[in-house]
């Protein structure tokens, strides 16, 4: 049986119990990609321009059934604005005012949308919220991530303006290395939250920067993650990374798989969601596809870049099935 | 066309007006940049090409700023993540996006020029991020992607390379030295500071001394605000023997996007040409937040 983790109070107290009595809980889908398909023009992710439109997109999700939505936030950190100057100093001299303290001021927006669009739905007792956090730097790009040191002193900072805006969780997503992910589960310990750490696979089946899997789980599971995934490689290789998972813990784990092909803008520095082909995923399929991996005993399952409100119906609907099925049985 | 009526211009010390902004002005008429819309919006971009040739640009640029393969491989860890995860067309996309930049300013050109000679330039810049010395690649690997890129350029008829907002006087006699060997008249512009230098602290003179005995055909300074413009092409003008000039931007960058101002209305955007050309400089133009009536407004440089 996969419980036995003590989870901490500011966690939802509906997720915390699905999830330490081994039941499946529902995460959202893609914000970005979603957001940028529906034409919304992908700028400060959408947080200053179209507030309205996150907002509604998280609702969709949640009316889908996700019992945990995810701050539209991922790759939100100051250095995505300090790359693209010479220095801070050629920042403060052409750059717009307040791209400063622009980061804390999005990260609290994106928190507060969440909260609006679940008071909305009328869940804020089913749902929680996950604060997210990535990579500092490009998510498929480990080579240029920072040291632990350096990702602990900066994740700190967000993971802070998260738990005061009092977030249910920090999700780690996409991470990359070992030593950033170390970081998140450190930064969310210091600030009260569960941690939930998920990692990016690569064309090994290991972390984007060849770093064991098993390993990196274990090293995120001694500094008190709560659970562990993988997400943003196609369905079948995070199907494949599960079981790698299953192996290395006894903690609640799952998966969500990113769909279609990506395809990066032609100018961009950071990480911009736009995703290709994804209609060669339609719901049903990416719905038979989870349900291999909560058979073999994932129990956390959403969807990454590419998926879209119908994906997690879908989900919602097979883990339904699937729940009837056992009783039944 | 070619390069020869340009060329001619310069020879004679007379002025020479390049364009303005290409990708801030599509921000500025509401559409995302990310893509540059050259396969999604074509006759868009070509319509903005119109608009300043119109206002009396003498050069055009092409509207494909930073567009090259290692931008897009950029996002991705290697060949086999590319692979992997990434969107089938990707190896051919930069060079395919590049070539039908030119051609949509080669029919801008076609569709509204008349008989006035308009040259088209190749809008190429820095491999890595334009304002980050610090990442870009070996004068080798610089060498061997500009090759590449000059060749689809010079395929699809440009009539000279612009190498813009260059950081670094490594990368740009890399780039000169290719483009002189495919036989392409090659104008560098440096971004520079508000001391007036290069971004890698250089100073103007010792990049007027690496670029002019390849043979540059002009140099010239872009993308910072007109008082760091000015402070360079002071320092500029008291080096080069080639032709100089300048295109700053108005406005403030704010990423992924640009923030527009009204400090720079065209009027007093020619005062601030208007002292370059006394300075000395005799090609003048426009680069981000700058619009087809600030380039309209340059054309009394011409007096």
């Amino acid at each position: 049986m996969r419980h036995g983790c003590i989870l901490s109070s500011a966690m939802n107290p509906s997720v915390e119990a699905r999830l330490s009595s081994g039941q499946p809980v529902l995460l959202d889908g893609a914000m970005g990609t979603e957001l940028v398909r529906r034409g919304v023009r992908w700028r400060k992710h959408g947080l200053l321009t179209d507030a309205d439109r996150v907002q509604q997109l998280h609702e969709e999700y949640l009316a889908a059934g996700a019992a945990v939505i995810r701050t539209n936030t991922f790759q939100l950190n100051p250095r995505v604005y300090l790359n693209v100057f010479r220095n801070p100093e050629h920042m403060r001299h052409i750059g717009a005012p307040g791209l400063e303290d622009l980061t804390p001021k999005l990260l609290r927006t994106s928190v507060r949308v969440a909260r609006q669009a679940r008071a909305k739905a009328g869940k804020e007792q089913q749902a929680a919220i996950a604060g997210v956090l990535a990579p500092l730097e490009h998510c498929f790009r480990p080579d240029l991530a920072p040291g632990f040191e350096a990702a602990r002193t900066e994740q700190l900072e967000l993971a802070r303006i998260f738990a005061e805006e009092k977030v249910d969780l920090l999700l780690g997503e996409s991470m990359n290395t070992i030593a950033e992910a170390r970081a998140i589960a450190e930064v969310a310990r210091a600030v009260g939250l569960p941690a939930w750490i998920s990692f990016v696979i690569g064309p090994e089946g290991e972390l984007l920067s060849c770093e064991p899997l098993a390993q990196a789980i274990r090293e995120v599971e001694k500094l008190g993650a709560q659970a562990v995934l993988v997400n943003c490689a196609p369905p079948a290789e995070i199907g494949r990374a599960l079981a790698k998972v299953k192996a290395a813990t006894q903690l609640p784990y799952g998966g969500f798989a990113h769909i279609g092909r990506f395809s990066p803008p032609s100018w961009k520095f950071e990480f911009f969601p736009q995703f290709s082909e994804s209609e060669g995923w339609p719901p049903e399929r990416y719905a038979a596809e989870a349900r291999r991996w909560r058979d073999a005993g994932a129990t956390i399952l959403g969807g990454c870049c590419g998926t879209a409100p119908a994906h997690i119906a879908a989900l919602a609907q097979m883990l339904e099935a699937n729940a009837k099925g056992a009783r039944s049985a | 066309m070619s390069y020869a009526a340009v060329g001619r211009k310069l020879g004679a010390g007379e002025m020479v007006i390049l364009d303005g902004a290409i990708g801030t002005e599509i921000l500025r008429r509401n559409l995302s940049w990310a893509d540059h819309q050259l396969a999604s919006r074509p006759e868009f971009v070509r319509g903005i090409h119109e608009d300043y040739i119109r206002a009396g640009a003498d050069v055009i640029s092409t509207n494909s700023f930073q567009l090259c393969r290692r931008a897009l491989y950029n996002h991705f860890r290697d060949l086999a993540h590319r692979r992997q995860i990434g969107a089938a067309d990707l190896d051919e996309r930069a060079d395919k996006l590049l070539a039908a930049s030119l051609h949509l300013a080669i029919e801008a050109r076609t569709r509204v020029a008349g008989g006035r000679p308009v040259a088209v330039a190749a809008a190429i810049t820095t491999l890595e991020w334009c304002f980050r010395p610090d990442l870009a690649p070996s004068a080798k690997q610089a060498k061997s992607e500009y090759r590449e890129i000059f060749q689809v350029v010079k395929d699809a008829g440009a009539d000279l390379v612009l190498l813009e907002t260059l950081n670094s006087i490594s990368e740009a006699r890399a780039a000169l030295e290719v483009a002189k060997s495919l036989g392409l008249p090659c104008w560098t512009s440096f971004v520079c500071d508000q001391r007036g230098r290069l971004f890698t602290g250089e100073t103007m003179a010792e990049m007027v001394a690496a670029l002019e005995p390849l043979g540059v055909d002009a140099i010239l300074l872009n993308c910072a605000p007109p008082g760091d413009i000015n402070a360079g092409l002071k320092e500029l003008l008291a080096t080069a023997h080639v032709t100089t000039g300048a295109y700053p931007h108005i406005g403030r960058f704010d990423p992924p996007e640009w923030m527009f101002t009204d400090e720079y209305p065209p009027a007093r955007y020619l005062q601030v040409a208007t002292s370059w050309k006394r300075m000395g400089a005799r090609i003048l133009g426009g680069c981000c937040g700058t619009t087809p009536d600030h380039i309209a407004a340059l054309g009394d440089l011409r007096a």
